[in-house]
Order: C-alpha cells, then structure tokens, then sequence
C-alpha cells in the first residue's frame, strides 16, 4: 500500500458513493424538484436569504466546514489504532453517513422554511430539545477549545520555527482588514500583500529557530528550569503514561493563544477574525492542495516520501495508561469526526447554506458534494501521518509526512516541514479564536438572564479563556478530542434523528437516515462514557492520590461534562423516540385509511 | 469555457464571497438602525420629530417588507454569531 493507492481507493469510492447511493437517495426518497421554490427565492431579502449560483454556493459551504477536525482526529486514529481501521471509517462514514447528515440538514431546512435544526427540533420533537442543544454546544465548544489552545501550546512550545509565521499571520491579518475596509484597498492585491508576507515569514521560520529557542528559554529560566505544575499524562511513552510536565514557556504559549482569541472575541468581527481567517485559509489551501498532488505524485517521482511507515493494525484495544481502556469501538468513530460525518456541519449547513440554495437540484452536490471534498482533506491527514518517518507527537508525524509530500515540488525538507506544521497551527488557530467568540455568546445566551454580568462580553470572554485553559493544565488533550468527538457525532446522530422523524411524518422511506442514526446515537454515548471511565482511572486518580489540584480539577471537569452530555442524550433519544413512533403510527394509519377512501 | 466560469465561481466562493456578505449584512444593519430612527415614533419610540420622519419615509418604504420580515424572524444564536465563517 501506498499513499497514491490509497488516494485512487478514496477517489472512487466517492465517486460510486455519490453517483450509485446519494443520487439514488436525492432523486426516490426527497425527490428534489428543481420547479418548487426554494426558501432563498420565496423569502429572498438580499442577505441571509438570498438565492446564491450553486459553484460559489459549493465553494463557500466547503470552506465553512472544512477546518481542522478531519485533520486532528485522522492524526490520532492512525496513532492508537493504526492506518487502516482510520481509512475504512473514513470510507464507510463518509459513503453511508456524512453526506446523508450533511445533504439531509439542508433538505430538512429547505423544506421547513428555511428553519434551523433547534426550531424544526421544537416543532417535530419537544420544546426541551431546544435547551439542550443550547447545553450540547457550549460544552462542544468548551471541549474543543480546550483541545485545541493544548495542541497548539504543545506544537508551538516544541517548534520554534512556527514562531514568526504565526506572529505574522496575525499581523497581517489586523492589516488585511485595515485595507479593506478602511482604506478601501482591492481585495486582490491586498491578498497578495497580505498573504505574500506571511509565506514569506513562515518560510522563513527555520532561520529564526534559534532566536525563538532563546525566547523559551528566558521564560522557563524564570523558575530555574523548574516545571509550573507536574501531571500524570497517560498518552506518553507510547501511551503507557509518564509524568509530565508544564513548563513556563508552554504557559506563555497557552496564555498567548488565549489572548489572541480573547482579542478574536471582543473586536468586531471585520478587524481581526474574519482576516485572519481568510489569510489562514490561503496557508493551509496551498499547503493542502500541494500535498495531495504530492501525495499522488510521490508514488512515481520520489517514492520514500510515499511509502507507509506506520503499521496498518495496532489492535482492538490499545493500551492508553495504566488503567485506560480504548476499544476501537467506539472509539475511533469519535477520534475521527469531520472527515467521516460531523454534526457541526449539519447544524451550519441547515442555517447558512440552506438559505441561499437557489434551486432544489442544487442540495445534493453542494450538501453531499462538499462532505465528499471534506473527505478527501481527511484522507490527506492521514496519509502524511501514515508516511511521516519522524517519531515524536503525532502532530510532528503528521507535518514530517506532510512535509514528504510538499517537498515533491522542489521544496526543501526543513521549508516544506515548516509550512506542513504552519498549516496544521494555523487551521487550528483561525478556528479557536471564533469557538471562543461563539462561547462568549452562548454563555451570555445561556446565563445572562440569571447572571447579569455574563452580558458583558468581557466577563464572558474571560470565563471562556479561562475555563479553557484549566482544560489545558490537565495536559491530556486527546481525551478533550475524544470527548469533543463525542459531543459532536451526538450532535450528528441528533441531526439524523431529526430527519428520520421529519422522513416518517411525511410517509417517506427514513431508512438512509436512520439506520446512521441508530449507529451514531449508541457509539456516541458509548464513547463519552468510555472517555469518563478513562479520565477517572487514567486522570483523575493518580493525579489526586500525588495530591496535584490543577489536574485533578481540571479532569472532574471533565467527567462532570461528559455526564451531562451523556443526560441530556438520553433525554433527547426518549422525545425522539417517541416522535417517531407518534408520527409512523400516524402515517401508517393514514396509509391504510386511504384506499378505503378511494 | 464553463468549467473555467464554474471554477471562477468556485473560488469567489471560497475566498471573497464571505466579504462581500459581510458587507451586506453591515449595510442592512445600518438600514435597521435608519428605519428604527425613521419610524420610532409609530411604535411609541421618539427618536426623531415626525416631520423629518415624513420626508425620509420614501426611502424607508421599499425597505418595510424586507425588515417587517428580519424583525419578526426567530433567530438562533449561531445565525447571529458568524458562523458562516470557518467550520470545526
């Protein structure tokens, strides 16, 4: 096996998927009519509703959901499980789940006036799942936060060469969108200024390596060398756990990621997050779009930087510290999210996208078509870690392996290395500083009525920050991925569950979506008390027995959330069910009362 | 030539289309703020004397359809919040 037979395997099983399944699907059971109105046109109001030509509408959908979750979670499903069982979810979520959550989200939008998922909830299901969702999302948000200010603390602590890329990126994003919006410069050439500029930095970046190393090591010598807090990290070693430590510097990384995104949280959105974002995705859509050719060019040009190096099967259960159990099911269906199915997509795709589809032969490419794209970015990720020959995090596999490829075109090892790790840091950047601007609202939507003070957007923004980094000091961020996979394949199997009842009420086949949603509902659960049961005995317990407090905290947290995920599941599969019963009965009975009256 | 335009599109959307709707949603919300102010005083709200209001109400009237309609439209908090930026 190699990463150019891997990419043709993908490539067509999307191919078939698409054209034999998703076809099938859009045509007999929704049968999509391009004559009935759509939303857009019947409410057009020129901006939320808005009738949008299907290829920009493409574009524009998969950029919204493209982000760094296929990404992280192939990198550590390759790591515990190894290469295959990664490539096979990936494959079958993709074909029998993701684009069937994804295209059905904007179906039921469409359909329902163009309503989100929560108010189509409150109408087909109860007036609670609204609430809920409310609850699912904030600790969604909190969880994956968490995850992501750790990964990049680590990744930015241990690469001194991303320093000045990432110091750039944000400078020049703060100059992007003084150009464009205030002194009206074109959106082309303030791109190339923009974006030319940070390649530059980032390329640059192992030239600068020392100097930045000096930077780490003036701050850890604050304390003589000597760590902030100790913890026990269960995922060292080759997973069977070392003490650990945080040093002052990752600190100041942690504390810098944070401040950035409180800064992304309070000023308005033109100024800082929305140009920021957009010179992010130029970083990471090159950096992207280069490895895949590399990926399939590798095989045939320079074949060591395509040849797997990971084995294809690590086992059932790997070992994850001494007490941890990580049983491939259901835990890889959680590790990897976005590039299989993700219920953020779902959630955006009924509220952004749904409003703007022109005509109804537009909802499967854009809905499907984009969740096939996505895919695609997920197989690329776990490609580079597959082939990535250097040892370390995952994260340094993976840019070493995404670095292989990129190098295909000329590049040099340690320039192409350097933008592999500049765009997996920035992927993950852009996307922290709005899930804390995201948290900031919820939170004031949440508790401002009974917590005044939490409308002040900085008390919300901070309580954001700092909850996050206490999720951070408990050190083990691959249960914070797992259990923000866990949340958020929950929010999927909700979206799923939502059609299937719509499906039912309408006396249409639900069988496409819930039979995904049977599977997504009961390996979610399933995963998110896996997860509390491993940061109880993995976490929690050595970690309070050595008498640590940020840790164990940190870890309670954690369970307490996964808890609460784990309730207010249960509580949305009881209303579910019993929608769907309601409304099958009732269109069976309807069924079977018409040829009487014929 | 089609898949050329297709492609031009494709990339609008990737990269400047996100712009060009955030500077929509900016001027409608400057509309909102002029209607409010224009038309305060029929909700019990005066913010301006009528007979300003009189002489700006042509420019507002096209405008009370699409507004009637984006006031009375329940929202949820991850349409209010762009969202549509980035993905996770």
């Amino acid at each position: 096996m190699n990463a150019l037979i891997a990419v043709i395997i993908g490539a067509a099983v999307v191919y078939l998927a698409y054209t034999r399944y998703a076809r099938r699907i859009d045509r007999n059971v929704i049968q999509s009519d391009p004559r009935r109105a759509t939303p857009a046109v019947l409410y057009m109001d020129g901006v939320d509703f808005m009738p949008t030509n299907r290829n920009i509408l493409f574009g524009y959908h998969f950029k919204s959901i493209a982000a760094a979750g296929p990404i992280v979670g192939a990198i550590v499903a390759a790591s515990l499980w190894g290469w295959l069982p990664a490539f096979i979810w990936l494959v079958v979520g993709v074909s029998f789940m993701g684009w069937a959550s994804d295209y059905s989200a904007i179906v039921l939008s469409v359909r329902n006036d163009g309503n989100s998922l929560s108010a189509v909830a409150h109408r087909l299901i109860s007036p609670r799942t609204r609430t809920i969702l409310f609850l699912f999302i904030f600790f969604y948000l909190l969880l994956i936060a968490g995850a992501f200010v750790g990964i990049m603390a680590q990744t930015l602590d241990a690469q001194p060469r991303t320093h000045l890329g990432m110091i750039l990126l944000v400078l020049m994003g703060l100059l992007l969108g003084q150009m464009l919006y205030r002194w009206r410069v074109g959106l082309l050439p303030a791109t190339i200024v923009a974006v030319g500029i940070t390649f530059l930095a980032i390329l640059a970046g192992p030239l600068t390596e020392g100097f930045f190393q000096g930077f780490n090591g003036f701050f850890n010598s604050l304390t003589g060398g000597a760590p902030i807090v100790t913890y026990f990290d269960p995922t060292l070693a080759g997973f069977k756990g070392a003490e650990a430590e945080i040093m002052p510097s990752l600190l100041f990384w942690a504390v810098a990621i944070s401040v950035f995104c409180y800064a992304g949280s309070v000023l308005p959105i033109w100024r800082m997050a929305q140009p920021v974002v957009y010179v992010g995705f130029w970083i990471t859509a090159t950096a992207m779009l280069l490895g895949l050719a590399g990926a399939s060019l590798g095989t045939l040009i320079k074949p060591e930087v395509a040849a797997f190096q990971i084995p294809a099967f690590k086992g059932w259960n790997p070992q994850l510290g001494p007490a941890g159990v990580m049983p491939l099911w259901p835990m890889l269906f959680v590790t990897i999210a976005c590039g299989a199915i993700s219920g953020w997509h779902s959630l955006f795709g009924s509220v952004g996208t749904a409003r703007q589809i022109e005509s109804e032969s537009d909802m499967l490419p854009i809905g499907a078509g984009a969740m096939f794209a996505e895919f695609l970015l997920g197989l690329l990720a776990l490609l580079a870690v597959t082939v990535g020959a250097k040892g370390g995090s995952p994260v340094a596999t993976f840019a070493s392996g995404l670095g292989g490829f990129i190098s295909v075109f000329g590049l040099r090892g340690e320039y192409a290395e350097s933008l592999a790790f500049a765009a997996f840091i920035v992927i993950v950047l852009v996307v922290t500083q709005l899930i804390f601007r995201i948290m900031r609202v919820t939170l004031t939507e949440w508790l401002g009525e009974l917590v005044p003070p939490l409308r002040n957007q900085h008390v919300a923004s901070f309580i954001s920050v700092v909850l996050a980094i206490l999720l951070v000091m408990t050190g083990t961020w691959i249960y914070l991925w797992q259990l923000f996979g866990g949340a958020n394949q929950l929010m999927a199997a909700l979206s799923l569950l939502l059609v299937t009842i719509w499906l039912a009420s309408q006396g249409k086949n639900w069988a496409f979506a819930g039979v995904p949603t049977l599977f997504m509902y009961f390996t979610t659960v399933g995963s998110i008390l896996v997860t509390a049961y491993n940061l109880y005995y993995n976490v929690y317990v050595p970690n309070a027995a050595a008498g640590r407090a940020v840790p164990a905290i940190g870890s309670a947290l954690m369970i307490i959330v996964a808890l609460l995920l784990v309730a207010a599941a249960l509580l949305i599969g009881v209303d579910g069910a019993r929608a769907f019963l309601k409304y099958s009965r009732r269109t069976g009975r309807a069924a079977e009362a018409a040829p009487a009256r014929g | 030539m089609a898949s050329l335009a297709a492609l031009k599109d494709f990339l609008y959307g990737l990269t400047g289309y996100e712009f060009a709707r955030h500077a929509l949603e900016t001027r409608r919300e400057l509309e909102t703020l002029f209607i409010a102010a224009t038309l305060g005083d029929l909700v019990g709200v005066p913010v301006m004397p009528p007979i300003f209001s009189l002489r700006l109400l042509p420019y507002v009237v096209p405008e009370i359809a699409k507004w009637k309609r984006e006031m009375a439209r329940n929202k949820e908090l991850w349409e209010r919040e762009e969202l549509d930026l980035h993905g996770i």
